[in-house]
């Protein structure tokens, strides 16, 4: 059996050797994110079997937990790193092509120890080594954002540099709240500590309050997202399709981490269900009065974490597994509608959605995969967002409240908007022709280039895999829920 | 009026922060709980790891994950500022001014002398106090001193690139070694030596020295691609 910490260490040494390889040839140096993550998809794709039976806990340095950092290699890990791993790929090879100007070896090291993060993140079981991590995942992608150096790149970054420091120190501020009163960072260790009472005292409540306002800016929930629609718009394509795929999906999931497994707060979510519902409404309505297809495409990612929030907040196992497929269709389908989007803009030379009138006819097989991605979002089947926003609407049902029947009404709502400014552009896309311009009679098909269909085409047959065929995924992601109710399960694996 | 609002706000919720953490015990040793990995360090960490300084026993060996996360975000920041620096043009400008000769003989003295002492405190990492991260920032203040006073003074990148990447390797590749030998990463795979002498504690000045040029590397990258953009 492989060691989970190699999904670690292996991306991290290949980062660190890029430079050098970079004096031979830039060439290879641009294979290294490719060469990392297709490792990490092995890895974390071979790990899942043995990880259902039971998490792998790993020591480093040879000291047991709490006194040494130790990583927990279970269901939910492990699955979240593949996701990663997987969407990581397939934007790894479509920045082959695309990025082509500028330090483009400085763009390949921080993309792949951004995904290094991310992996670090939803891999560690100590709290501290999270914050590392995380900073790792925060720090590369504010400086990707910056990466093509015009105004708005820069300006975005700084935004976003402030915004995600202030609540970094935050978190930091929580941590240390926590290592004051227990003497321990083990992840483990601490909910121990907590206990099952499920009421907290002043002091662990502050900390609480700290490390879900802090960690919970870079999962862009309703008031702390003023970044993202700025950050997602100015990046790079494939930087805006990693940020929006899994980037606050790690957000996301560092909030759920604590709420459940540390602290172990049943009050609390409540309030994750109510902030997923705000944070639903006003990014889909943002994103319906947007001109700027990539602001657009921002504000569905704000819409969606709503979504997938409001979901985990039910805290039922039909609750969490329906959040965390959404966390999966999402993030397939998010990268693809950015990666597609990419190429557009860049044959159009303008991100309105006007500009892209008669793209369906000049870029057919870009479009095509827009269309498939946008469906998906929306929910339609036979595409992978169908079975997540169904299993979201069973579970609400099943809660048998007339607040949850009223709250996933808000929801489906929320989806006919999304489906709205969708369909708005798929339509102009297909079916009004180019403007009237002296040679639009000529225009001739100009596709994406090979590099850049090829992940879009892998992203296109895993979205149409998991809506024709959940079952598998939807069993996997039963144990995650699993992991993630069953604290005292998770306690007992990690201290025995 | 906004700043008022803003102000009373603060106000409000300082006050209850000050409240709510006023029954905190900080610093105060009679919770047991509240000292338990602290303590553990301070009373095992000689004879676990062979380090005589408990410190560097706890960011080099127990919390050597940690510390691997660390010299990540220090490159991360040094490749990114050296990404968003790519595309700016030079700022034309008067050029400056040479230093007197005094300064210049000065900096030539100092300059080895720094070098020395930011090797001496990585070596002697695990021994006295400082470690890779200060002896790291020690040589790059030499070099910062070296642009400042010579005017002259160019580095060449692709050698602090160079050590800069090797030395990152060379981290991961000790933590491996440690994973192929102990069966954990960045186990120490090393005798411990004599406690209290140079070569002791196992691994832990070879990750201090590859910790020490990689800071020393990148942070002079850093003064470099401003400096040089500066002039």
């Amino acid at each position: 059996m492989v060691n989970p910490v190699l999904l670690l260490a292996v991306p991290l040494g290949l980062a660190f050797l890029t430079p050098l390889l970079a004096f031979i040839s830039d060439r290879i140096a641009r294979y290294v994110p490719v060469a990392g993550m297709l490792f990490n998809c092995v890895v974390s794709v071979s790990l899942i079997p043995s990880v259902l039976n039971r998490p792998i806990i790993v020591q480093t340095g040879g000291f047991a937990p709490p006194f040494g950092i130790n990583l927990v290699a279970g269901p939910l890990g492990i699955t979240l790193a593949a996701v990663i791993a997987l969407v990581g790929l397939a934007v790894s090879v479509y920045g082959l092509a695309y990025v082509k100007e500028g330090a483009t070896v400085k763009y390949h090291v921080l993309y792949l120890l951004l995904l290094t993060g991310a992996t670090g993140v939803v891999l560690t079981g100590d709290i501290f080594n999270l914050f590392v991590f995380y900073e790792i995942l925060c720090i590369s992608s504010y400086a990707l954002v910056a990466y093509s150096g015009d105004k708005n790149g820069v300006e975005a970054a700084v935004k976003y540099l402030i915004q995600g420091s202030i609540g970094s120190g935050l978190a930091l501020i929580g941590i240390a709240i926590l290592y004051g009163v227990f003497g321990t960072l083990n992840m483990a260790d601490i909910a121990r500590n907590i206990g099952s009472t499920g009421i907290l005292n002043t002091t662990l409540f502050i900390a609480l309050a700290f490390m879900v306002a802090g960690f919970g800016v870079e999962a862009a929930v309703f008031p702390l997202n003023a970044w993202l629609p700025d950050a997602h718009s100015s990046a790079p394509a494939p930087i805006s399709a990693i940020l929006s795929g899994i980037a606050i999906k790690v957000g996301i999931y560092v909030v759920v981490r604590i709420v459940f497994t540390v602290f172990g707060a049943p009050s609390m979510f409540m309030l994750l269900v109510v902030i997923g519902v705000v944070t639903l409404l006003i990014g889909e309505m943002s994103a319906f009065s947007q001109n700027n297809i990539k602001r657009m495409l921002a504000y569905s990612s704000v819409g969606q974490v709503g979504l997938i929030v409001f979901a985990l907040g039910m805290a039922t196992t039909g609750g969490i597994s329906g959040g965390l497929f959404q966390i999966i269709s999402h993030a397939l389908a998010k990268s693809l509608l950015f990666l597609a989007t990419g190429y557009m803009i860049y044959r159009s030379g303008s991100m309105e959605i006007s500009s892209l009138q008669g793209m369906g006819k000049r870029m057919p097989l870009t479009c095509c995969a827009f269309t498939i991605g946008a469906f998906s979002l929306v929910g339609l089947p036979p595409f992978a967002g169908f079975p997540g926003k169904f299993m979201i609407v069973r579970a609400a049902i099943a809660q048998q409240q007339h607040l949850f029947t009223f709250l996933i009404a808000l929801v489906l709502f929320g989806t006919i908007i999304e489906a709205c400014y969708f369909f708005r552009i798929v339509q102009a896309a297909y079916f009004t022709g180019p403007r009237e311009e002296p040679d639009a009679g000529k225009q001739r098909r100009e596709e994406a280039p090979l590099f850049a269909l090829a992940p879009m085409l892998g992203l296109l047959v895993f979205i149409i895999a998991l809506g024709v065929y959940p079952e598998p995924v939807i069993r996997l992601l039963d144990s995650c829920a699993a992991e993630l109710l069953n604290r005292f399960d998770y306690i007992k694996g990690v201290l025995g | 009026m906004r700043s008022l609002i803003a102000v009373i706000l603060l106000a409000v919720i300082g006050l209850g922060l000050a409240l709510c953490l006023s029954d905190m015990p900080f610093g105060a040793n009679h919770i047991a709980t509240a000292e338990k990995a602290g303590r553990h360090y301070l009373e095992k960490a000689p004879q676990e790891t062979g380090s005589a300084n408990v410190v560097t026993a706890v960011v080099v060996t127990y919390r050597g994950f940690d510390t691997l996360g660390e010299v990540t975000v220090l490159f991360i920041a040094a490749i990114g500022l050296g990404m968003v620096l790519y595309r700016r043009k030079k700022q034309e400008g008067k050029p400056p001014q040479p230093a007197s000769f005094v300064l210049q003989t000065g900096c030539c003295f100092l300059f080895p002398l720094i070098l020395i002492l930011g090797v001496y405190i990585f070596l002697h990492g695990h021994l006295t106090p400082g470690g890779g991260f200060q002896g790291g920032v020690i040589v790059a203040s030499g070099f910062l001193l070296a642009y400042i006073g010579c005017a002259d003074m160019k580095i060449r990148h692709r050698w602090f690139e160079a050590t800069e990447s090797l030395a990152g390797s060379a981290f991961v590749i000790a933590g491996m070694a440690g994973l192929a030998a102990g069966g954990s990463f960045l186990m120490n795979f090393m005798p411990k030596g004599n406690f209290n002498t140079l070569f002791s504690a196992g691994i832990i000045p070879i990750i201090y020295i590859a910790i020490g040029l990689k800071v020393g590397a990148e942070l002079t990258g850093l003064i470099a691609n401003l400096l040089e953009r500066a002039e």
